[in-house]
């Protein structure tokens, strides 16, 4: 239209705007509703006519106003589209999707352009027919554009490769039976499993009609096919289908956590379209490594999953010999754990033999270790025959027991006894290995100069025996032995696995045999899994497998489970992902060893491939009626203003500022309302609690007693202020939940019954204070009510329900000789406004032998003063400075000696055990004297 | 442009605002000056003897008893002295009495934001602030056809107990047409949006035996300059009258014209029995129209006397 990429929907629509002049001869005689005045007087005018009765015009703003809400209104019901797009045909639109592993890559710009294609047919009012590759293939039916549009919104790229070709019987179908559909194919450009066929045969079934193929200029998409764990590096193998300019990337290994373990860089060669990258790690990290991606790269084909096939091997240990935890270097399993830890998943199980067999045997280890265990009992025998009959490694360390005797899980026949070699009766020098044969597991190993056997079992000599041997003294006489047994293998080391009878367990060698003979257990087993698979190989359900994408999600409903020895590619009902439980998992990747990605062969259709650029087709539509909607607001607001009812708001002289208020106030509510302030008005509180010191007490929530605390803590620090150095500050309730603690030597708490419990933080927070040297007073309070012995009070089981999660020392009535009664007033007891409580501090330790003391201190100050005096209220004071409560009891001093104690306290808190050295100053003083 | 406001029915009554300000406005009238001219005028705090024999306090003479006569009038401690009997006759005398009326139609209960207070509230105010005044000189004030004339010290309150009390009048625009002893006086308070033929009868009515009288126009400044521009629906607030005008502004004239000649016809009505009309704004101090009355009271009894 007019040169302009603007097409309107419904153009008939326009012709509305013919009427506008009628609207506005309209509006023009219409004007706002007058404002209303109410006028006393009009009562003697009436007779008085108005002069003038034409009534006032419509302002000629609102006019314009008015006539462009409504020009708006007639362009937003024609529908205009800016950009509209190709113009199809009008019959039905196939499109032709292709959602396999190598769409994800770019699967926002295909999904993009396939929804604009879509739209356009909602447009146009045409069916459309929606194929998505790597789904199964349906009946194919041309379907409301839609419907159409909301699975295409739900289409994902699948993570498993395509095959194109099984859609080819329902293309067919479909297009023969619409001889008109418009053909549109979204490719990827990377062939799938077999359908290289496919293009030649869409071409054929496409007949004269053109099939328009929408496709990246080449395929970008890279992905991980295999990886090799050799022993020194874990290799990935990298593919893509054809050269793409995405010639380096990372790679990065995740364990199963999904924290990153290493990143590795690959470069494709220029050209190649494969390419090797490794990491190069350490075993153990490498046994980590639960999955490798290509950064950048989301997509489930690149993504490599690792399981437990590749991974370390679960070794159980069990030794004869009475396990002394005590002495950890004598035990036989020692220096085998040790050696074979950072390989392999050593375990090892309580108990006697037996129970620990059978218990290592149910952990499904694939290697058991026995040292030095000589015979085995029936039960136990015939479950370790089974282990190793099954595909098991069974590793023996001879010993004193076998020495005495074996059963026949042995690779050889023993004799009984054993060889000794350069001992005190032997003219022999301790012998080392004879370098090892090309068929031993061994060969290549170096051997260490200083290797010395003293020791060891002998064979039974035997012509299978030299076969058998694996590695054998200088002289001939075997020293490791093994024997095929079933599936499974049995490996005799005819020494100790500790040092007595040799010295291998301290060689390096004694690692590299054991991590050769761990490994072979591997190998054994896919033997025997190889030779088992047509029989009944228990089958695991998926527990997480990959979308698309290449992130994990739960299984979907036709995800389907495995066999254990599946190994091949993802299909369909296999996608890729983890199957099984967590701990023995195994892993199906999209790609496998050996995959390859090949390019599209679009040849045979013969047409252009056209770009996957979006048109960028807007709907100016919502455009329009929003801002017809702000004029109508604008309208509204103008009709009021004329109307004289903005008035009522006292903004009435300001219509602008009326207008713009509204319109931000619209605004500000489009924007929400999010953003609240933090208010820290707590945030001078600690400074002002470290600048001097002061009392705290703990706001218990009940303001009868607070004010109590605080009035008590007010005369205790007048009193200290009078009589003492010190000279603290206001006292302050403190939040235990909420405060800093830091700042206060000692809090007051008293217990209120019926009260909520605190909070866990406020109770750690109190143990941490009392741990890093504060004072805690406890005062009950219910001196009066409590009996000795008898129920404790409510109050008391508050406390104790308080301190139940305390880590709260030993404690002790306070002592005559304690220092808290000698650090300010010498004083008997801790009374308040009662004077039958106890005072309870934290036990000091006994007092040495024979010492005769005035003055006893721990090292510390006690963290807790518990009583039930109710002190504060004994040291309260009003604002005249006059105490707010009788003391309770017969002494007339109580409430002097009420505050010596609180004295006493706050000394002792403040000066620790210093006052106990100090009431030996006379004395040091007098030996200075002499 | 001006906005206007219509008060509600409860405002056309007056209250403890009212009675306040009026007691305070009554506080700062210039009594002395009012009280001098008063004992000049009559002998006794607002008395005046009419020199002859007849009701009042005072003693006149003493005349013989006439036979025919009621036992009770004679004098006994007189007639005690000598062998006559005598009647004790005092001087007649009538106070002259101030009638107020305090218009409190649906019109007054208006206010514009160009003005300090709504009509109602100025006419109460200034009414009874007078009232209090005049009570304090040895008036009696009454209430035309609500209350007989009284001195009482609490005049404001008992004058605002009676108008609250009688509600039934509310939207009576004009005076009642009761007649007043000669030598009373009335005191209309209001804003005669009425026509002047109404007023006129009821004056002449008040007015029948020859007393004078005072007539305080309050009006709204708008009523005055009528400063609206545009169209406009005018409200009537007691006919519910309705005028739609195309262009205030253009009426703006008919209308100052219209009104010019509406307080021409009252000053003519006032003139022709000899009272006076006071025009008070509402953006004015109530002050300044209660001391022009005042003052046109205490000339009128300056001429009187």
């Amino acid at each position: 239209m007019l040169g302009l990429p603007l097409s309107f929907m419904a153009p008939m629509v326009l012709a509305a705007l013919a009427a506008l002049p009628a609207i506005w001869l309209l509006l023009r005689v219409t004007p706002p509703q007058p404002r209303r005045i109410d006028f006393p007087p009009l009562k003697i005018l009436a007779d008085l006519l108005p002069k003038q009765e034409t009534p006032a015009r419509t302002p000629p703003w609102l006019l314009i106003l008015r006539l462009l809400m409504a020009t708006l209104l007639i362009l937003a019901a024609a529908g205009p589209v800016w950009n509209p797009g190709a113009a199809g045909g009008t019959g039905p639109l196939l499109l032709f999707v292709d959602n396999g592993v190598p769409a994800a890559h770019d699967w926002r710009e295909r999904a993009a352009y396939a929804e604009e294609r879509v739209a356009a047919a909602v447009r146009d009012g045409r069916p459309v027919a929606l194929v998505a590759s790597a789904d199964k293939p349906v009946a194919i039916a041309a379907s409301a554009p839609g419907a159409a549009l909301e699975r295409l919104r739900a289409m994902k790229p699948q993570p498993w490769l395509v095959d194109r070709s099984a859609h080819l019987d329902t293309l067919r179908a479909f297009l023969a039976a619409t001889p008109e559909a418009e053909i549109v194919w979204i490719a990827d450009r990377t062939a799938g499993i077999g359908d290289q066929g496919f293009s030649a045969a869409l071409a054929s079934a496409a007949g004269a009609r053109t099939v328009s193929v929408i496709a990246a200029p080449r395929s970008g998409a890279l992905a991980l096919a295999g990886a090799d764990n050799a022993p020194a590096q874990l290799s990935v193998r990298i593919v893509r289908a054809e050269p793409n300019g995405r010639d380096a990337g990372t790679l990065r290994a995740v364990d199963l956590k999904g924290l990153p373990l290493a990143d590795t860089a690959f470069t494709f060669p220029s050209g190649a379209t494969e390419t090797q990258a490794a990491f190069a790690l350490p075993m153990e990290v490498r046994n980590a490594i639960a999955r490798i991606d290509i950064l950048g790269e989301a997509s489930a084909g690149a993504v490599a999953l690792f399981d437990e096939r590749g991974k370390r091997r679960r070794v159980g240990l069990v030794s004869g010999a009475s396990a002394d935890q005590a002495q950890p270097l004598l035990a036989p399993t020692y220096y085998i754990a040790r050696a074979l830890g950072p390989y392999s998943d050593v375990r090892e199980a309580p108990g006697g033999v037996a129970d620990a067999i059978s218990t290592l045997l149910d952990q499904q280890i694939s290697v058991l270790v026995l040292a030095d265990v000589g015979t085995l009992d029936r039960d136990t025998l015939a479950k370790v025959t089974g282990f190793v009959e099954k595909g098991g490694l069974l590793l023996r360390f001879a010993g004193t027991r076998m020495a005495g005797g074996s059963d026949d899980l042995v690779p050889v026949r023993l004799r009984r006894g054993g060889r000794n070699l350069g001992g005190t009766l032997s003219w022999d020098a301790p012998r080392t290995f004879a370098p090892f044969g090309r068929e031993s597991p061994f060969y290549g190993l170096g051997l260490p100069a200083d290797l010395g056997i003293r020791r060891q079992i002998l064979a039974e000599p035997d012509g299978e025996l030299s076969r058998r041997t694996w590695a054998a003294l200088e002289d001939g006489t075997p020293i490791v032995t093994a024997d095929k047994r079933g599936n499974g293998l049995l490996v005799l080391v005819h020494v100790t696995a500790d040092a007595a009878w040799s010295n291998l367990p301290l060689t390096g060698l004694f690692v590299d045999m054991l991590r050769r003979t761990v490994a072979l257990s591997g190998t054994q087993e896919a033997a025997a899994s190889s030779g088992e698979a047509a029989r009944d190989v228990p089958t695991v359900a998926p527990t997480r497998i990959l979308d698309g994408f290449g992130a994990f999600s739960p299984p979907t409903a036709d995800a389907r489970a495995v066999p254990r020895t599946y190994a091949e590619r993802a299909r369909q009902e296999h996608p890729p992902g983890f199957y099984g439980p967590p701990d023995s998992a195994i892993a199906v990747n999209a790609l496998v060893a050996g995959d390859r990605l090949a390019p599209l062969d679009l040849g045979p259709l013969g047409g252009t491939v056209h770009p996957l650029a979006k048109a960028e087709t807007v709907d100016i539509r919502g455009a329009l009626l929003t801002a017809a909607i702000l004029l109508l607001l604008l309208d509204t607001l103008a009709s009021l203003w004329l109307g004289g009812h903005l008035g009522r708001a006292r903004i009435g002289r300001r219509p602008a500022a009326a207008a713009a208020l509204a319109i931000a106030a619209i605004g500000l509510l489009a924007c929400g309302t999010g953003g609240a302030l933090a208010q820290d008005k707590a945030g001078a509180k600690p400074f002002d609690a470290a600048l001097v010191t002061k009392l705290a007490y703990m706001v218990t929530g009940d303001g009868a007693v607070d004010q109590i605390s605080r009035a008590g803590l007010t005369g205790l620090s007048q009193a200290l202020a009078s009589r003492t150095a010190m000279e603290p500050g206001d006292p302050v309730g403190i939040d235990l939940a909420r405060d800093e603690l830091v700042f206060f030597p000692i809090i007051y708490v008293p217990i209120v019954a019926g009260r909520p419990p605190l909070p866990e933080a406020a109770i750690r927070k109190l143990d941490s204070f009392m741990k890093n040297g504060g004072t805690v007073i406890f005062d009950t309070r219910d001196a009066m009510s409590a009996r000795p012995g008898g129920q404790p009070t409510p109050e008391g089981q508050a406390l104790r329900r308080m301190l139940a999660t305390l880590d709260i020392p030993e404690l002790e009535p306070v002592s005559r000789d304690h220092v808290l009664t000698k650090t300010f007033y010498l004083l008997d007891a801790f009374v308040g406004r009662y004077a039958t409580g106890q005072t309870w501090v934290e036990a000091l330790p006994p007092a040495a032998e024979g010492e005769r003391r005035p003055a006893r201190a721990g090292d510390g100050v006690s963290p807790l003063i518990i009583t039930a005096n109710d002190l504060a209220a004994a040291w309260a004071v009003d604002r005249a400075g006059e105490p707010m409560f009788p003391t309770v009891g017969p002494d007339l001093r109580q409430r002097e000696m009420a505050i010596r104690g609180g004295v006493n306290i706050v000394m002792y808190t403040l000066t620790g055990n210093y006052k106990a050295d100090q009431v030996h100053v006379p004395a040091l003083l007098d030996r200075l004297g002499q | 442009m001006a906005r206007t406001e219509v008060l509600a029915r409860d405002s056309r009554q007056p209250g403890r605002a009212e009675a306040g300000a009026a007691l305070t406005l009554a506080a700062r009238m210039p009594r002395l000056v009012l009280e001098a001219r008063r004992v000049a005028a009559s002998l006794a705090h607002g008395i005046h003897g009419r020199r002859r024999a007849g009701p009042g306090e005072t003693f006149w003479q003493f005349r013989p008893f006439v036979a025919g006569e009621s036992a009770s009038r004679v004098d006994w401690r007189r007639s005690a002295r000598d062998d006559r009997l005598y009647v004790r006759e005092r001087e007649w005398e009538s106070p002259h009495s101030l009638w107020f009326w305090l218009d409190r139609s649906a019109s007054m209960a208006f206010r514009s934001d160009l003005a300090n207070a709504p009509k109602n509230e100025r006419a109460f105010v200034i009414g009874l602030a007078l009232a209090d005044t005049l009570v304090e000189g040895g008036e009696r004030i009454g209430l035309l056809g609500l209350a007989s004339p009284s001195a009482s010290r609490r005049i404001v309150e008992r004058l605002a107990e009676t108008l609250v009390a009688h509600d039934g009048d509310l939207d009576e625009d004009l005076p009642p047409a009761i007649g007043i002893p000669r030598q009373d006086e009335a005191i209309l308070i209001g804003d005669f949006l009425s026509q002047p033929d109404d007023i006129a009868g009821r004056i002449a009515a008040i007015a029948a035996r020859g007393a004078r009288g005072h007539l305080l126009m309050v009006v709204d400044p708008v009523e005055e300059s009528f400063p609206f521009e545009g169209q406009a629906v005018l409200h009537d607030l007691e006919a519910g009258l309705r005028l739609r005008i195309g262009d205030a502004g253009s009426w703006r004239e008919a209308y100052r014209e219209r009104m010019a000649a509406h307080r021409a016809a009252l000053h003519a009505i006032a003139r022709r029995h000899g009272w006076t009309l006071t025009l008070h704004h509402t953006d004015r101090p109530a002050s300044e129209a209660a001391l022009r009355l005042l003052t046109l009271i205490a000339a009128g009894r300056r001429e009187g006397a």
